[in-house]
């Protein structure tokens, strides 16, 4: 297990297996599809004559032209004469209708046989009609639309009473044997089922009406799925459908504004490291706030990557349902469903998707003239003479040298105006009653903003999603998905980029006038060149293979009872290599000229002086095994009952190995081996982990009004002492739908769902650094140098043990209703929440003294209440052919911590107890500031007020908070507000109008802040809002304070509220505007549809409290990769 | 119904195994660490972890010098070392000394965090070594001499700092009384001197091979003796400046008398001397050559006790690249820790009289006939130094140092241009990085390295044997003993090429310090000098530079020979809270038995 070679063979195999048993069973479905009906009589032509023969002679005849066989005694025949039969073409049941009138024989269909006896009784002809009706069915097509005359691909059409149906193609039709008088049933997920009576017509045009009570609505929960009406516990779900709507790349980015009580913010828009932070219901706890993200039933798969095109579903369980889930599940759960096909005619779709994106934000800089005034005032204020001549600013100004006197706009001389990405894939889909099957193969890739981007993002997907039945009571399912991720960097991380495009000095050159690159900031560092490959590549390959195998079983022996279990095997493979070469760049003294007589630039190598390698490889692994008992009935009517009990293991394990050389004599092999042998480095280490546990669920309906769940888990975690590992975790919710009471449907009619519900829950939280209760030792990462030049391990104690270490609990109370009005095309849902963490693990650094040495472990000391709402209401309409759907939704939620270690010595208005959780757990007291008053506009104002030591006018005056005339860190007071919105809401619009299709998404976000500090000065640029409106002895009603040089300033290094910013925006987060060809010309093409649209991400945004940066990026010094505003065209092909 | 009894079977089994699986499954082990029981069972693993307490002594190769902070240089790009040079430094905000200060880590291996967490390595240590059984004896011996060292090295320091600090000698659990006050200056003096005594017992006179660098018998004896040294010094005899500071045992003697201190310092010097292992580093050659090898080479006969460093090793960006950090910028280096005016003034002339501006000789030629660790120890304008970077050879194809700008006489446009020299704050490269001083120091920078893109080799003399000697002499010095002080003052003289000393009394106190000042610039000692002898008030004066003008002669031709102007280059401040350090404002507030250093 710990040897990767044997590892990887063994995962080769399987995946060699599990691939050509897809094939093969692929292969068979196709092969099955058209073979697979069994003919009805009437559809069998029989083209007999016979004059006067035997009765057994006749049937040999048909049996031989048409396949039926007869089964007959001899005894029974012998009494009949010979018979007459004439007719062309004749349908089977005529054939034996004829006969029958003429022998008095009857015929019942057993099996595929025709049982043939002489019917003597006096029922006779009832016996025939019987016999007949049973054969009387008659082909008839139909096609099935929703209200505006789309065609329903998918819906179920089925025979009342019966087993018999199918299901409709891509373009809503279906055919079916029937017999006049039969019922047909025809359904689809969101619309109301109808029922229809088969009449003489042989094609039916069935028009579906949109069910906004969605009554069959399913929602996908821990370990399985509930009806949405009788469902108890607080869930938000999304179909794929909307979140294909956003251009991105990355699925995490199109979640936020969609679902109540989910809050995401993305910090950046780099290409492949784009993951928002998503938070369920706020933030509950000081660790890790993460929500467990479980796709198919496997936690621990990725959300952020997963192929939209694949999604299904993703619902987002908020209460106490997600205590089936256990120790993982306090922060909530986001469960992702993919696609899996649905019997009937193969599916093709094509998506195409072209985009270009750009940094919705970017900082406006100072120019040349107002940097180099600035670099002078620094002199002024440090009484030191002036850098600059007035005459050499002045040049600047005008600029009448470009070799001299540049005045560059570095974001501009970087970045491009439009970056490229698309966005490709294919899916099909289908089965018969047998398999089922699900395939795509996707392609995606994003190019960084920069010009020659260095950066870029390209992520390859297949997935195939299999169900099969092997008898009646056995069905398996087998999914196997891949993904390849590349991540292409520079050797200059994005925030290195950024913060030297941020330093970038307007009086230097990004590119001489002649085209070469200018010099570098420092280390080498032209944002120009180091965006490039000029510097070597940085490229990260991700291999992701996820395989589940699932097993069905229905109790022949026992209704309702059912097994379910499942072998997930995930495996990850990460290979990164980077290669890091010198590059050159272009000087010039600002003298010399060339013989033409043009300025005369140096080449000069910078960077790395010597090739480098370093290579890091890591793999891991997750095997998870889970087997479920289900048992569901409806007693006498009233009571229905569903008992699930389940078990489960999940084990992790990963390794790395890297390896490092330099001294490549040449960059034209970048290989190991061609590396120097001096200062070669290796390293390598591993993990891993185990869980196990037993879980289970109880639902019970009473008239499927008085509702009621409860579920469990009794979870085991290696990352606890023996004897603790354990840990139980019941929830329970209830719900009464009142409108479904008799005083309610009578009085109320246009409220036509009322539910109210409540829930209860405890879960737990493992997700803590491991081995807290160990005492354990671990090598520095430097070693120490004995003997001149021989490197020694430095080994120190990580912690001191802490035996009682134990879960962290959270308590779930959560309230909600639910209600549809005028047949529920206006529903509201909304809940109100109370969580209180307990027990929370967190370090008693506050109050222990540093002189003590202790490097501390966790103790369940933490606790930490949450409480909030949410809501989301949603109208659909239609008028003429427009229908339309609005839909708006919020969360709020605010956290308080109730206990945690505090210094005894702080002021009260400095402990956190009582208010929000630090933005930082780690560093609570990065969140007080001392509260900026204005500023000093000279010098008696500072001699009548409290000031820090060495003030001077143009500096921010900081309040005396506690009155003791002295500014010190007892001035400072807790803000309360931190980088994660505390209100998030949006509003989506939908409208269909004959072949357009319209969707909108505005989303917005209160309550979160953030500090904005430039590094500017003698290293680099200010903003130009800075530059501006600073203080000087001219200007001394100036809004912002005098030129600073970095940090050097008191009110620089002090967090102060003077630089502390509220993130509050409103954004047009997302638009898509579609067209579906007209049938005359998708017809024409051989296609079901072709839809083009284009749609838009980050549009438009509005933050009136920030300019410069995007309200969601937090990096205070702007060195950050911009998040991204994406336009995008795209076209979908069905055939 | 075959199939069913297959799934039956997979069931059972299924069953079965989930059912044998309970705790011994989740019994994992970590696989990036080792368990306590395995490391104080096997002496390397000992071993190993008595190598990370060597971390707690510091070198001085960061990026931000400890010079920087006194009166010896000037750090180009501040990084707040104006907070400590104006005496701003508070309990509210360290500023480089805080442990979150994103920089400054010389500071922060010294601070009181680090102090303590290396502290509670050495009490562990002596907490478990007792049990631990070891093959050979002899290592265990040691690594208790070497852990006894380098308890007296940390706590030496944090006295030093702090004066008195919690003196803990146990290595906490969870749930115990934290709640330690501050020992008396005395008491933890006397803890230094007994874990030195404890360390020079069980210590090697010399390590050898794959050792050397660990500490030595010499190595305990010289931290003692400076130890006792700073002890004897005025500041922890005369209380006064703290202004009625109630605890005045926290940060002087109260009782005993300082005449017995220099005695017990030069004893303790004299008893490392006696050793004869150390002698002063003298290859014969030019006495300037010989100093600037004295901090390029990796072993010297003066070396008591020093941390090696390798190019391969990297500790941070700010650590161990002394030459990137103080290289001048048109090297492509960041300037750094520049030389302030007032030591290089220091520096005499050859012939031993003071330098002097006021002197017009001395101004018309500042760098001819000087000490010759002048040159050994600073860049100034016009010394030579290492070939340029590619990008600049043809600017400069010899590689002499250019801090001046020339006046050039633009005929096409009949104006005067200033051209700035390749090592100047107008510089044609990161401008940023080049010197106010008009100097970049030169001493421990290997020449023959190309500092933009590698690190060099040469350790950091934490203790070598002419501070020792230095030592003795400053303690001669105060007990009367002055012509004892004088032939050793004038032993280091001799090596540097410099005439003897031959003042008495006030005077050659004065010459001694001088001595001090200029042998031991850079080493780290300044920044305790100046507040033990407690001229620190007068020292933290603004700081000078040179402006170095090459101008128009009449004719417009450019000068030769540039003029000099002293300017100030940075504003300094003293106040006397600044002789210690405060603690910092969260640690008042975690032990309310701690009591604040006067003045804060």
């Amino acid at each position: 297990m710990k040897n990767l070679v044997p590892l990887v063979i063994q995962m080769t195999k399987l995946f060699t297996y599990v691939f050509l048993v897809q094939c093969l069973s692929m292969g068979l479905l196709f092969a099955n599809d058209t073979g697979a009906q069994i003919k009805h009589r009437e559809q069998v032509k029989i083209n007999v004559k016979f004059h006067n023969i035997k009765v057994e002679r006749a049937f040999s005849r048909i049996e031989k032209v048409s396949g039926f066989s007869f089964v007959c005694t001899d005894e029974e025949l012998k009494r009949i004469e010979t018979i007459n039969f004439e007719g062309d073409n004749k349908g089977g049941y005529e054939v034996l209708q004829n006969i029958s009138s003429q022998t008095k024989l009857e015929f019942r269909k057993v099996n595929n046989n025709s049982h043939v006896r002489v019917n003597g009784q006096p029922e006779f002809e009832a016996a025939v009609v019987e016999m007949l009706a049973e054969v009387a069915a008659f082909p008839l097509t139909g096609v099935v639309t929703d209200e505006s005359g789309e065609s329903l691909p998918g819906a179920t059409v089925l025979v009342e009473g019966t087993t018999i149906g199918t299901v409709t193609d891509v373009d809503g039709k279906f055919s079916l044997e029937v017999e006049q008088g039969a019922v047909l049933v025809i359904s689809f997920v969101g619309f109301e089922t109808r029922k229809i009576t088969v009449g003489s017509a042989t094609t039916l045009s069935i028009r579906m009406i949109m069910d906004s009570r969605s009554l069959e609505e399913v929602v996908v929960v821990g370990y399985g799925e509930q009806r949405k009406v009788t469902y108890t516990g607080s869930v938000s779900s999304i179909g794929g459908d909307a979140i294909r709507t956003a251009p991105v790349t990355n699925v995490s980015n199109s979640l936020v504004g969609r679902l109540p009580g989910l809050s995401s913010v993305t910090r950046s828009g780099e290409p492949g490291n784009d993951d928002s932070i998503i938070r369920i219901r706020g933030t509950n706890t000081l660790g890790n706030n993460g929500a467990l993200v479980v796709v198919d039933g496997i936690p621990g798969r990725s959300l952020a990557r997963i192929d939209p095109n694949s999604v299904e579903s993703i619902t987002v369980l908020k209460d106490a349902s997600a205590a089936i889930y256990g120790a993982q599940a306090a922060n909530g759960v986001i469960l992702v469903t993919t696609k899996r096909g649905k019997s009937g005619k193969a599916i093709i779709e094509i998506n195409s998707n072209l985009g270009w994106n750009q940094p919705t934000v970017l900082p406006e800089m100072a120019n040349a003239e107002q940097y180099l005034t600035m670099l002078n005032e620094i002199d002024t204020y440090r009484n030191r003479p002036l850098r600059f001549t007035d005459q050499e600013i002045t040049n600047f100004r005008e600029g009448t040298d470009p070799w001299l006197h540049p005045d560059t706009d570095w974001f501009g001389e970087v970045l491009r105006p439009w970056a490229p990405q698309s966005y490709h894939s294919i899916t099909a889909s289908g089965g018969n009653e047998n398999i089922n099957y699900f395939v795509m193969f996707g392609a995606k890739g994003q190019d960084g903003y920069y010009y020659n981007s260095a950066t870029r993002y390209n992520q390859y997907d297949f997935r195939s999603n299999l169900d099969g039945k092997i008898n009646d009571y056995i069905k398996i399912g087998f999914d196997v998905a891949g993904r390849q991720e590349v991540r292409n960097f520079p050797t200059r991380s994005a925030g290195n980029i950024f913060r030297m495009i941020m330093r970038g000095k307007p009086n230097m050159h990004a590119y001489w006038p002649d085209g070469s690159p200018g010099p570098d900031i420092e280390y080498g560092d032209n944002p120009s060149v180091i965006t490039t490959d000029a510097t070597g590549y940085d490229q990260t390959n991700l291999y992701n293979l996820q395989s589940t195998l699932r097993l069905n079983i229905d109790a022949p022996w026992v209704e309702g009872l059912s097994f379910n279990g499942n072998v997930g095997l995930d495996q990850t493979f990460t290979m990164q290599k980077r290669f890091e070469t010198p590059w050159f760049l272009y000087s010039w003294d600002g003298n010399t000229l060339g013989p033409d007589g043009t300025p005369e630039l140096v080449r000069g190598q910078r960077g790395f002086n010597d090739p480098r390698l370093t290579e890091n490889m890591g793999a891991d692994r997750q095997l998870l095994v889970n087997g479920m008992l289900n048992y569901n009935r409806i007693f006498h009517d009233d009571h229905a009952m569903r008992v699930m009990v389940g078990i489960e293991s999940r084990t992790g394990y990963g390794n790395t190995l890297n390896a490092f050389r330099r001294f490549f004599v040449s960059t034209a092999v970048d290989q190991m081996f061609a590396g120097g042998n001096a200062e070669r480095d290796n390293g390598g280490s591993a993990y891993q982990n185990a869980r196990f546990n037993y879980f289970g669920r109880v639902n019970y309906e009473f008239q499927e009004k008085y509702l009621a769940e409860f579920v469990w888990r009794y979870d085991g975690s290696y990352i606890f002492p023996q004897g603790s590992r354990f840990g139980f975790f019941p929830g329970i919710s209830v719900g009464w739908r009142v409108s479904e009471e008799d005083f309610w449907k009578s009085s109320m009619p246009n409220v036509d769902q009322f539910k109210i519900r409540a829930s209860y829950g405890q879960t737990g939280n493992d997700r803590i650094d491991e081995w807290q209760y160990l005492a354990s030792y671990g090598f520095g990462n430097i070693p120490y140098i004995f003997g001149v030049d021989q490197e020694n391990q430095a080994l120190r104690e990580l912690r001191i043990p802490n035996p009682n270490v134990t879960w962290e609990v959270a308590n779930q109370y959560n309230f909600g209703v639910e209600l549809g009005f005028f047949n529920s095309r206006l529903t509201v849902e909304a809940d109100v929440f109370y969580n209180y963490r307990s027990q929370i693990l967190w370090w008693r650094n506050a109050s222990i003294p540093v002189s003590t040495g202790l490097t501390l472990p966790r103790e369940n000391i933490g606790e930490v209440s949450n409480r909030g709402y949410e809501f989301i209401t949603t109208y659909n309409g239609n008028a003429g052919d427009l229908t339309y759907q609005i839909s708006a939704n919020a969360g709020y939620a605010l956290n308080r911590v109730e206990f945690w270690d505090e210094s005894p010595g702080a002021p009260q208005y400095q402990q956190t107890t009582g208010r929000p959780i630090p933005t930082n757990p780690f560093n609570p007291n990065q969140d007080l500031y001392y509260q900026s008053v204005g500023i000093f506009r000279d010098q008696e104002q500072i001699d009548a007020t409290p000031h820090w030591p060495g003030a001077r006018p143009g500096d921010i005056i900081f309040e005396d908070v506690n009155g003791d005339g002295v500014i010190d860190g007892n001035d400072r007071v807790r803000n309360e507000r931190n980088n994660i919105p505390r209100f998030t809401g949006g509003l989506n619009m939908s409208a269909q109008w004959k072949g357009f299709d319209l969707s909108i998404l505005f989303q917005g976000a209160t309550g979160a802040v953030r500090y904005v500090s430039t590094e500017s000065g003698e290293i680099g640029n200010y903003l130009k809002d800075f530059a501006d409106n600073r203080w000087t002895p001219e200007n001394s009603s100036a809004d912002f304070p005098r030129t600073f040089n970095r940090t050097d300033e008191y009110w620089m290094n002090q967090r102060n509220t003077f630089w502390l910013n509220s993130t509050d925006y409103v954004r047009l987060k997302n638009l898509e505007l579609g067209y579906n060809l007209p049938s005359f010309i998708t017809s024409k093409l051989a296609l079901q549809k072709f839809r083009i649209y284009i749609s838009g991400f980050n549009l438009f945004t509005y933050a009136p409290d920030l300019r410069n940066f995007d309200p969601e990026s937090d990096s205070a010094s702007g060195q950050s990769y911009p998040l991204q505003r994406v336009i995008n065209s795209g076209l979908t092909l069905t055939f | 119904m075959k199939s069913n009894k297959t799934i039956y079977t997979i069931l059972l089994a299924l069953t079965l195994w989930v059912s044998s699986c309970s705790e011994e499954y989740l019994d994992r082990e970590p696989l990036d660490q080792y368990a306590e029981g395995a490391v104080w069972n096997d002496e390397k693993l000992i071993e190993t972890f008595v190598n990370n307490i060597y971390f707690a002594v510091p070198h001085g190769f960061h990026a931000l010098m400890m010079s920087s902070l006194v009166d010896e240089s000037m750090a180009v790009w501040d990084w707040e070392t104006s907070n400590a040079t104006k005496s701003l430094v508070n309990p509210s905000y360290l500023g480089v000394w805080d442990e979150d200060f994103w920089t400054g880590r010389r500071y922060q291996q010294m601070n009181w965090t680090n102090g303590f967490r290396q502290i509670r390595n050495c009490n562990i240590f002596m907490e478990k070594i007792g049990e631990a059984e070891f093959a050979d004896e002899n290592l265990k011996n040691r690594l208790i001499g070497e852990v006894h060292f380098l308890r007296a090295f940390i706590y030496h320091n944090l006295l030093s700092i702090y004066g008195g600090v919690p003196l803990i000698k146990v290595a906490y659990g969870l749930g115990e009384d934290y709640e330690e006050s501050r020992a008396s200056y005395a008491e933890v003096l006397a803890f230094v001197v007994e874990e030195a005594d404890k360390a020079a017992e069980l210590l090697p006179l010399q390590q050898f091979g794959s050792n050397m660098g660990r500490a030595t018998k010499g190595a305990a004896l010289a931290i003692k003796a400076r130890a006792l040294l700073y002890a004897a010094s005025d500041l922890y005899h005369n209380p006064s400046w703290a202004q009625g500071f109630s605890h005045p045992e926290l940060i002087s003697f109260t009782t005993g008398d300082q005449m017995s201190r220099w005695r017990a310092a030069k004893d303790a010097a004299r008893e490392l001397m006696d050793l004869g292992l150390y002698a002063l580093h003298d290859n014969g050659e030019d006495p300037a050559e010989n100093f600037q090898q004295l901090f390029i080479s990796k072993e010297t006969s003066e070396d008591i006790y020093v941390r090696f460093l390798l190019q391969r090793v990297v500790e941070s960006w700010d650590i161990g690249d002394p030459g990137l950090y103080n290289g001048p910028n048109g090297y492509h280096n960041w300037g750094g820790n520049t030389p302030i005016g007032q030591l290089a003034d220091d520096f005499e002339m050859a012939d031993g009289s003071r330098f002097d501006w006021n002197n017009p000789v001395h101004a018309a030629d500042p760098y001819g006939s000087r000490d010759p660790r002048f040159y050994a120890t600073f860049l100034y304008e016009g010394a030579q130094w290492r070939q340029r970077p590619a990008n600049l050879r043809d600017a400069d194809p010899q590689g002499i140092i250019q801090v001046g700008q020339w006046e050039r006489y633009n005929t096409a446009a009949n104006r005067v241009d200033i051209v700035n020299g390749l090592d100047t704050r107008q510089g044609p490269i990161e401008d940023w990085n080049g010197t106010y001083t008009g100097y970049y120091l030169k001493k421990f920078i290997d020449p023959n390295v190309d500092h933009q893109y590698f690190r060099q080799e040469v350790p950091w003399r934490v203790m070598r044997y002419t501070e020792v000697l230095l030592n003795y002499v400053e303690a001669c010095i105060e007990l009367g003993e002055e012509s004892e002080a004088k032939t050793y003052l004038n032993m280091i003289r001799a090596r540097a090429g410099m005439p003897p000393v031959t003042e008495t009394g006030v005077d050659l106190k004065k010459r001694y310090r001088n001595e001090r000042r200029v042998e031991l610039a850079y080493e780290d000692h300044r920044y305790f000098d100046v507040r033990r002898w407690m001229i620190a008030p007068s020292v933290y004066d603004d700081a000078k530079g040179v402006r170095v003008r090459y101008p128009l002669l009449t004719g417009n031709i450019t000068s030769p020979n540039p003029t000099y102007t002293v300017i100030n280059v940075q504003e300094r401040a003293w106040q006397d809270r600044s002789y210690l350090l405060p603690i910092k404002l969260d640690e008042m507030n975690r032990n309310f038995s701690l009591i604040q250093n006067p003045l804060y």
